[in-house]
């Protein structure tokens, strides 16, 4: 490393009200250099680099360029100072061309606007060539492909004089050819003294392209590794958590504060094969919402009382499987069948009344109606059913009272089921979400993350009432990020790579490391645990 | 400022865990809140009016006593402001009623004019008929009218995802051509000097209560309508589904309710009572379908429907309010020269400062 590093973080400090989100941080980047960013959902990667582009402000730490100290107290002084990001989600005006986007919000130069634009698209394709960024400069951007709109925000940057450049994620919507063309422009950009930060999960990408990287998991920095002094299994392991220790030892995890060994052991000793089968599903193929076919082809059979997880890192077709197996996003093709009814081309309703329950990863957005009630969100999904109805009117006066009681049995902390529901905590919206879905006496029952954000008392509430939907027979399907979580909690684990399974495994054979191997797209399997 | 803070998912996906604990207000301080602001909002704007007023030359008390009093000073009053507040709610519930939905019916009017239309066509088509068979016949028309005009903009929008809000408009004027042709060319009134329709047929009238000022019964059907609608939004698993949409439309949608459906079922439900409206008026007040007859309900009902704040039980309560502002307004007009617009100018402040009051409650809540 050069005497001065192009950036250098030190002690950054975010907090989120009483969560921190970052922990002394300290990042160091050079010129000439790639650098990964790695770590699961909450690492706190992207609020890192977020800080470093001026969208949050920390509470304490530095930042120096190039040997100076930096002052950025938002994106304007961020790009004033020689950073750039490309973000996961782009700000582009669909309706303009490449050039328009491109020069959009800077002073264009040459006297007159049509000057200004035409000496732009030179620059703009003189950037394209130099960096083999592949773009028609008179094109209308709602005609391009994801990948080439990346590559005009990409350019937007590099416009604005970008020196260091920071990535978030950017293959997850990439075709595999489109990823090799990055990396090499990526590459071209270092050669030429730049240096660029890659937020990723996705270890084989990082090692293909990245010169250096830093692990980060909780907040922390957990380690910066040299591209040489790594590989895949290794970082693998620095991923999933071998900073703690070994990781049966891993104390303060949930599932060991679940005191899961005990009560788990009885409930796992049931080997799968001895379910009967409750849902079955063939070759469905499930469109995300970038037109991506993310799930292809996937199969999946699950019986009656067991719990079936996923673990895998976001983006990985979580969301896309759980609106799949609830009947909310349509499936392009394949079949789902529920307890022997086909409910492959049925209304949403009817998957509820099937007995399907879903708890989303989205409380807010797809769990509660914010301005309503407890009662009302109790009620919602079910308010059809001839139990809610009296003489065809909903019976709100036996509806409150079923509220009293899931918020009784429930623990729901709230004044009365009139408490509007956008009103309680995060903890206690999963609660009612819990009751609604549990009310629906569910023979399939979808979670995504549903420990999510909630303290120790609360997951293992959540636990406990998994176990005992799964002990009357309901069959369970729990997607989640934590890994521990998923381990937890099944009788088989799944690990889900870019919508597909990359490993199954009965939870008594279980190999942490392998199902963090697999979930991070590395097929090799060897026996024996850690690197 | 820069912090950007996401309010719920937080950094990188892990959300706070401590959020402010809901708090027990009783179900008093719940009511003070909601009622005080539009109290606040209301002598708020009277006072800005009168300051407009009194600056414009005129002597605001007088004016004001004559927009507020006019409606009870005689029964003469009463009846002319009952009769105004049949088309202004019922031009609300066709805006409020999509609205809960999340769809916009700005279409009102042309819903009106086409309900007047279609009473009016059975009312002259079928004159001898008896009133039992008439007079049904003539409103239900007037409703069918109403609802397939809304229902053109609710088959564009569910199946070509025509913005509503375009739609509606533009059929509006649509309609007037409609309406002028009808008035002109096909049951033309030569001696009405204005373009009219004939009368109507005797049996399409709404009988009359009371004598000197006589009011016509179409007051009394709207007041059970508005009690109907009140009890089928709260009861009913449909009106349940249309407050959730509103509320929430990703998690409606999840939990098994049919969103885009709903949403055109909205607007031809509004169009339908924007079609009454026009049929009442036909049947109770006109007699006959005349040009200009929609008046500025369209507009004192998207007034009325956002102060209500999607609430049915207000907002017959706030159409009757704004209805004795509209007919205060003229008798202002007699006694103190000030323009009626005035009242609207009033009418528009309240809303605004209701809007305003929002903010200003968040902030004291929030600073408790």
């Amino acid at each position: 490393m050069t005497a001065t590093p192009r950036l250098a973080m030190t002690d950054v400090v975010k907090t989120f009200g009483p969560v921190r989100a970052l922990d002394t941080v300290s990042l160091e980047v050079g010129a000439n250099e790639v650098h990964g960013l790695l770590g699961g959902n909450g690492a706190g990667k992207t609020t890192l680099m977020n800080v470093l582009f001026g969208l949050y402000k920390a509470d304490s730490g530095t930042v120096l360029i190039d040997g100076k100290a930096a002052v950025i107290n938002s994106p304007k002084d961020a790009i004033a100072l020689g950073v750039g990001m490309v973000h996961q989600t782009f700000l582009q005006v669909d309706t303009y061309t490449v050039t328009e986007n491109i020069v959009l919000g800077t002073a264009l130069e040459g006297g007159s606007h049509s000057n200004g634009l035409r000496a732009a698209r030179e620059r703009i394709v003189e950037l394209s060539e130099r960096f083999g960024l592949e773009v028609d400069p008179d094109a209308v951007v709602e005609d391009l492909p994801v990948g080439v709109r990346q590559r005009v925000e990409i350019l937007k940057a590099l416009f604005r004089g970008a020196q260091v450049l920071i990535l978030d994620e950017p293959t997850t919507n990439l075709t595999p050819q489109e990823v090799d063309a990055l990396f090499a422009s990526l590459r071209a950009m270092v050669k030429e003294g730049m240096s660029i930060i890659l937020i990723t999960h996705k270890i084989r990408e990082t090692l293909a392209v990245c010169d250096k990287m830093t692990v980060m998991r909780d907040g922390a920095r957990v380690q910066t590794l040299d591209r040489a002094e790594t590989d895949a299994e290794h970082l693998a392991a620095v991923m999933v958590g071998e900073s703690h220790g070994s990781y049966e030892t891993a104390a303060p995890s949930t599932a060991v504060a679940l005191g899961a060994t005990a009560e788990g052991a009885t409930h796992k000793q049931v080997v799968h094969g001895d379910f009967a089968p409750a849902i079955r599903i063939e070759s469905v193929t499930v469109r995300n919402d970038h037109g991506v076919d993310l799930i292809h082809g996937f199969d999946l059979t699950v019986g009656e009382g067991e719990i079936v997880g996923f673990a895998g890192v976001a983006g990985n077709g979580q969301v896309e499987l759980a609106e799949a197996l609830t009947g909310v996003r349509p499936l392009l093709s394949g079949s789902i069948t529920v307890q022997g009814t086909d409910l492959t081309r049925a209304q949403t309703s009817h998957w509820l009344s099937a007995g399907v329950a879903y708890v989303p990863e989205d409380r807010h957005r797809d769990g509660i109606l914010p301005k309503a009630g407890i009662t009302e969100n109790l009620i919602l999904g079910s308010h059809r059913g001839r139990s809610a109805r009296r003489a065809g009117l909903i019976d709100w006066k036996a509806a409150r009272e079923r509220a009293s009681v899931a918020i009784d049995k429930f623990s729901i902390r709230a004044n009365s089921p009139a408490t509007r529901a956008g009103d309680l905590s995060g903890g206690n919206i999963q609660r009612v979400i819990l009751a609604r879905a549990f009310a629906h006496e569910p023979r399939l029952l979808i979670l995504h993350n549903p420990t999510r954000g909630l303290d120790i008392g609360s997951t293992r509430f959540v636990y406990e009432q998994i176990r005992e939907a799964a002990d009357s027979g309901c069959a369970i399907v729990v997607i989640s990020e934590d890994l521990d979580e998923v381990i937890a909690i099944s009788d088989r684990v799944i690990a889900l790579y870019q919508g597909g399974q990359a490993g199954e495994w009965p939870s008594t054979e279980v190999d942490p490391y392998e199902v963090g191997r697999r979930m991070t797209g590395l097929s090799t399997s060897r026996t024996g645990g850690a690197a | 400022m820069s912090t950007m803070q996401k309010s719920e998912t937080g950094p990188g996906g892990s959300p706070p865990v401590a959020k402010p604990e809901a708090r027990g207000p009783g179900i008093l301080t719940n009511i003070a809140w909601t009622v005080v602001p539009y109290v606040a909002s209301v002598v708020l704007a009277f006072f800005l009016g009168g300051l407009l007023i009194q600056l414009m030359g005129y002597n605001a008390v007088d004016a004001l006593r004559a927009v507020l009093t006019s409606s009870f000073d005689t029964s003469f009053g009463m009846v002319e402001t009952l009769h105004k507040w049949v088309p202004i709610v019922l031009c609300a519930y066709a805006f409020a009623i999509p609205l809960a939905t999340g769809k916009f019916n700005i279409g009102a009017e042309g819903q009106m004019l086409l309900g007047a239309t279609g009473g009016a066509a059975v009312g002259i088509t079928f004159s001898d008929l008896p009133m039992v068979v008439l007079l049904p016949a003539t409103l239900v028309a007037g409703v069918l009218a109403g609802a397939l005009w809304a229902g053109i903009a609710a088959l564009l929008l569910v199946r070509f995802r025509v913005n509503e809000i375009l739609s509606t408009v533009l059929l509006n004027f649509v309609s007037f051509k409609l309406i002028d042709w009808v008035a002109t060319r096909v049951w033309p009134d030569a001696g009405a000097g204005h373009p009219a329709t004939t009368p109507v047929g005797d049996g399409a009238r709404l009988p009359l209560l009371g004598s000197a000022p006589a009011m016509h019964s179409g007051v009394l059907l709207v007041l059970a309508l508005a009690i109907f609608i009140a009890v089928a939004m709260r009861f009913t698993p449909t009106g349940f589904e249309m407050r959730a949409v509103g509320d929430n439309l990703r998690a409606s949608m999840v939990n098994g309710v049919r969103t885009s459906r709903l949403a055109g079922a909205g607007l031809v439900i509004g169009g339908g009572l924007g079609g009454l409206a026009g049929a009442i008026d036909v049947a109770g007040v006109h007699g006959r379908m005349l040009e200009g007859m929609q008046s500025n309900f369209l507009i004192l009902g998207i007034i009325v429907g956002l102060m209500a704040r999607g609430s049915m039980l207000a907002l017959p309560v706030v159409a009757f309010g704004i209805a004795v502002l509209e007919y205060g307004a003229g008798t202002m007009q007699l006694v103190s020269a000030v323009p009626v617009e005035m009242v609207l100018v009033i009418e528009a402040l309240i809303l605004l400062l209701l809007l305003l009051s929002d903010l200003v409650r968040d902030r004291l809540r929030s600073a408790r």
